[in-house]
């Protein structure tokens, strides 16, 4: 017994208690999940039948028509405009680096606010329109409408792209000059060289950039449902609103099941790309002149910037100080930002606990069950929030009932949620510290638990605090877990934004849009710094 | 009575069939300066991380000081095992200052005692003027010593050593192997060092193992080590060497090989067929009317010395390696002149 866990752990075993509390959060984190899967497994075959016929090919189409159609556009908008930023002499490119990822800062939600706002029934351009006589005669009706299939996907590609661009700005970033010289030497030009060279290069940032794209139009809630559009994740947020919690299972299933089969195919692919290369012989790309280009190109860039930050950032500072006036910002206002903060503050401080004892666990005691216990813990960061608000409504409303309709519930959502965040930025200070660290340590007589104190959490502590600000602003934005699991009469900011914007009261939604804005700007630094 | 005792100990890596460590028995003298020495890969460190508690034996038994620290049934963790450990790398706390680092082992003593401990210790390495610095600000060389500093604090029944000099460079090093060894002398505390340069290794130690593939091949003091290696492994490992084949006379004294008679330092006991030579280079010296006569093939400058690389007159082919042996730098020697040269039997040794 003593040589078989002995072998499970090569020879390492963690202390008991390490064990025990990695362990636990493993289990807190996966337990949602699981138990939705096994509620929908006991649905019975006639309602899974049901929705098999009736809801759930219509959802397919919808939800993957979305999904591959932002991918695509999100990806072509990011890499061109990575291209153009780091390899040609667009005026201004340093510049351009973070502006264009600016709009990472803006929930897609709050985008969605604010185009509502410019192109939905009446408004701003709606009201243009109707002032213009010529315009009707010419095109009879108001032709855009912001509800509808084209509005989500024009949506979700504005406030995505970044991703995309982060990871191929770091990429080129890496391309090796000397590659592109041997090409050249070989008597390619400038266009074969992009196709033959460059793009390969890149097919691997491509990829995992489409990747993180799918996957988060897949678990995005908040714009698809507030623009009235129905995928998965607003089917089952409404399928729970109608009390037919088990179809809501059912849904959930099929939409793990997609979520799974995407990471399924970022783990096939991550496994093929290594071919970046910091050699000590890399010197930087050379710069490619756009020529009588230049200025289209110019004009291409500001057109994204102005769609995806400066207009939706207008508009709603607009609707502030309309709100403003009308004495929106009250006491009430106030209480719904405290309740964010309340939240988002209790699930950081949770989160950067819980992140310790697993990242500890997974670099100094590498073991089958470390690897299992992570990947539990990625469980709810990987999954759709409103399957995870599902699946706690479920354990929390039935065995641990003084838990359920109070707000900590809510930060613990959060913290399975986002935890892997904090494990994230855990992890990268913690690879900095030498194992010889700890073993030096125990060698002068302190035990695991006190080199853990001594030493390991003063050497990571900004690591943890830099994980513990990104899981505090993606508590403050979620939207779905809020809606699904907060107390009656408990509000946030992000509650207000939702349920203000389908009521029109845009004056008052605009303020705490701002206020979230501003709050996500704080670990941007940080986030750019990671690409 | 031995003060350290490891006793039959193999150590098998779970990703592996083929032992790191295998059937390692070894015994230290208290005050001993002990070097585990030998290629990477040859198990020697990670026989020094089972005697510090770090990795669990497969195999075997561990004894510190009369104690049993490691057996099948029981380990010992290393906070309770009394060793004081430097690390290659040095691992001193980036957070802390020197004085913090060295105090950091004294956390059951007294608030008073363990100031006095830490500045004696300090002063024993000849660094008090640096307690209030941290570790970023200090010399590679100083550092190493405020982690011997920081080892030696809580008197550790035994102070391992991993790799110390390998992260200095080469004058800096030479400097090193003389303070450790006079501060370990002047602590009077047994030591255990992992090196693979065997100059560190002669430099520092009472006794040294050479260690090949987890197997002890030689424990010797190092001029016995360097004088009569007992195989091939040791001669080649330790220093460079001539090896050579051949027979052995009736008078159980001398070797038949085939740059001719060779004289072995003492009688053979018994009588054996067909043997193995080990000839120091520094064994071969040039003299005009020497016993072993060639034409020099190649000459190598070496600094201190030449390398001189003799192909003998007599010998039969060409298949074997030339002769080794060194020559002081104020010889001119062209590469084709004849030279003749006699050996030192005292430099000679059969191996196995």
């Amino acid at each position: 017994m003593r040589n078989f866990w002995l072998q499970l752990w090569r020879g390492n075993p963690p202390g008991p208690i390490l064990f025990l509390i990695g362990t636990m959060t493993a289990v807190l984190m996966s337990v949602p999940i699981i138990y939705v899967a096994w509620e929908a497994l006991n649905a019975g075959a006639d309602r899974w039948l049901r929705l098999l016929d009736d809801r759930i090919p219509g959802l397919l189409w919808n939800t993957g028509k979305l999904t591959f159609m932002v991918s695509l556009f999100a990806v072509t908008i990011g890499v061109s405009l990575a291209w153009f930023v780091n390899r040609t002499n667009l005026p201004f490119r340093k510049q351009w680096q973070w502006l264009l990822a600016l709009p990472l800062v803006i929930p897609p939600y709050v985008g969605a606010v604010a185009y509502i706002i410019v192109t939905g029934p009446r408004g701003w351009l709606y009201d243009l329109w109707q002032s213009q006589r010529w315009l009707q005669a010419v095109f009879s009706e108001y032709p855009l409408t912001i509800y509808s299939f084209w509005g989500v996907f024009f949506i979700l590609t504005l406030f995505t792209y970044p991703y995309v661009f982060l990871i191929a700005s770091a990429a080129l970033r890496k391309m090796n000059r000397n590659y592109e010289e041997v090409a050249r030497s070989q008597g390619l030009n400038t266009a074969q060289i992009f196709w033959k060279v460059n793009l390969p290069f890149l097919r691997p940032a491509i990829g995992a950039g489409a990747i993180l794209i799918a996957l988060y139009v897949l678990s995005d809630f908040g714009a698809i449902a507030m623009l009235r559009y129905n995928t998965f994740t607003a089917a089952i947020y409404y399928q729970m609103g109608s009390y037919d919690t088990t179809s809501a299972t059912v849904l959930s299933v099929v939409l793990i099941v997609l979520t799974l089969s995407v990471l399924w195919i970022e783990a096939r692919t991550r496994r093929k790309q290594q071919y970046y290369q910091t050699t000590n012989t890399y010197r930087e790309p050379e710069v490619l002149p756009l020529g009588k280009w230049k200025w289209p190109v110019f004009f291409f860039v500001g057109i994204v910037f102005f769609f995806a930050v400066l207009l939706p950032v207008v508009v709603l500072i607009y609707w502030s100080v309309i709100g403003w006036k009308a004495g929106t910002i009250d006491l009430n206002f106030w209480q719904y930002a405290w309740n964010s903060i309340k939240v988002a503050g209790l699930a950081s401080v949770l989160s950067m606990a819980l992140a310790l004892p697993i990242i500890y666990m997974k670099s100094r005691y590498p073991s089958v069950l470390t690897q299992a216990i992570e990947k539990l813990s990625y469980a709810g960061y990987a999954l759709p929030g409103v399957i995870v608000a599902i699946g706690m409504i479920y354990v929390y409303s039935q065995y641990f009932t003084f838990l359920y309709n109070t707000y900590y519930l809510i930060a613990l959502a959060f913290v399975i949620r986002f935890l892997p965040q904090a494990m994230n930025a855990g992890e990268a200070s913690l690879s900095l510290v030498s194992p010889r660290m700890d073993e030096a340590a125990r060698s002068l007589g302190h035990p695991p638990w006190r080199v853990m104190i001594n030493i390991i959490i003063p050497s990571i502590l900004p690591g943890i605090l830099a994980g513990g600000a990104l899981v505090f602003v993606s508590s403050l934005k979620e939207l779905p877990a809020t809606l699904l699991l907060r107390p009656p009469g408990f509000d946030t900011m992000a509650v207000r934004i939702w349920v203000d914007t389908r009521e029109a009261i845009y004056h008052s939604a605009a303020p705490a849009a701002l206020l979230i804005i501003l709050i996500s700007i704080i670990p941007l630094k940080y986030m750019l710094k990671k690409y | 009575m031995s003060f350290i005792k490891l006793t039959n100990i193999t150590k098998y890596f779970s990703d592996s069939s083929i032992p790191a460590v295998q059937s390692i028995d070894l015994s230290i003298e208290k005050g001993e300066i002990l070097t585990l020495l030998g290629p990477s890969g040859c198990g020697k460190t990670t026989t020094l991380r089972m005697l510090a508690g770090f990795e669990h034996p497969s195999e075997g038994s561990i004894e510190i000081d009369g104690r049993e620290v490691f057996n099948e049934t029981n380990s010992l963790p290393p906070e309770k095992r009394g060793i004081g450990m430097v690390f290659q790398d040095y691992a001193l706390f980036p957070h802390m200052t020197i004085l913090k680092n060295v105090m950091f082992g004294l956390n059951k003593w007294t608030a008073r005692e363990r100031k006095a401990r830490a500045h004696e210790v300090l002063q024993l390495v000849g660094l008090e003027d640096y307690a209030t610095r941290y570790p970023a600000q200090l010399s590679g060389g100083q550092q190493q010593r405020v982690a011997l500093a920081r080892a030696l604090a809580p008197k550790p029944h035994v102070v391992l050593m991993d790799e110390p000099f390998s992260n200095l460079d080469a004058g800096l090093r030479e400097k090193m192997r003389y303070e450790v060894t006079a501060i370990l002398r002047k602590a009077n505390t047994t030591a255990i060092i992992v090196t693979h340069d065997q100059k560190d290794a002669f430099a520092v130690s009472d006794r040294v193992v050479v260690m090949k593939d987890g197997v002890i091949q030689q424990i010797a003091a190092p001029k016995e080590m360097y004088r009569c290696p007992k195989n091939c492994f040791v001669a080649q490992f330790v220093g460079k060497t001539n090896l050579l084949t051949g027979t052995m006379d009736d008078d159980l004294r001398h070797i038949h090989t085939h740059i001719g008679k060779v004289s072995l330092p003492q009688q053979w006991q018994e009588r054996l067929e067909t043997v193995k030579l080990s000839i120091r280079p520094e064994g071969c010296q040039l003299t005009d009317k020497g016993a072993y006569c060639g034409a020099v093939e190649r000459v190598t400058y070496g600094g201190e010395y030449q390398e001189l690389y003799i192909r003998l007159h007599n010998e039969p082919h060409l298949s074997e390696e030339p002769m080794l042996i060194y020559a002081s730098i104020d010889q001119d020697v062209e590469v084709g002149a004849i030279v003749s040269f006699d050996i030192k039997p005292e430099l000679v040794a059969l191996v196995e």
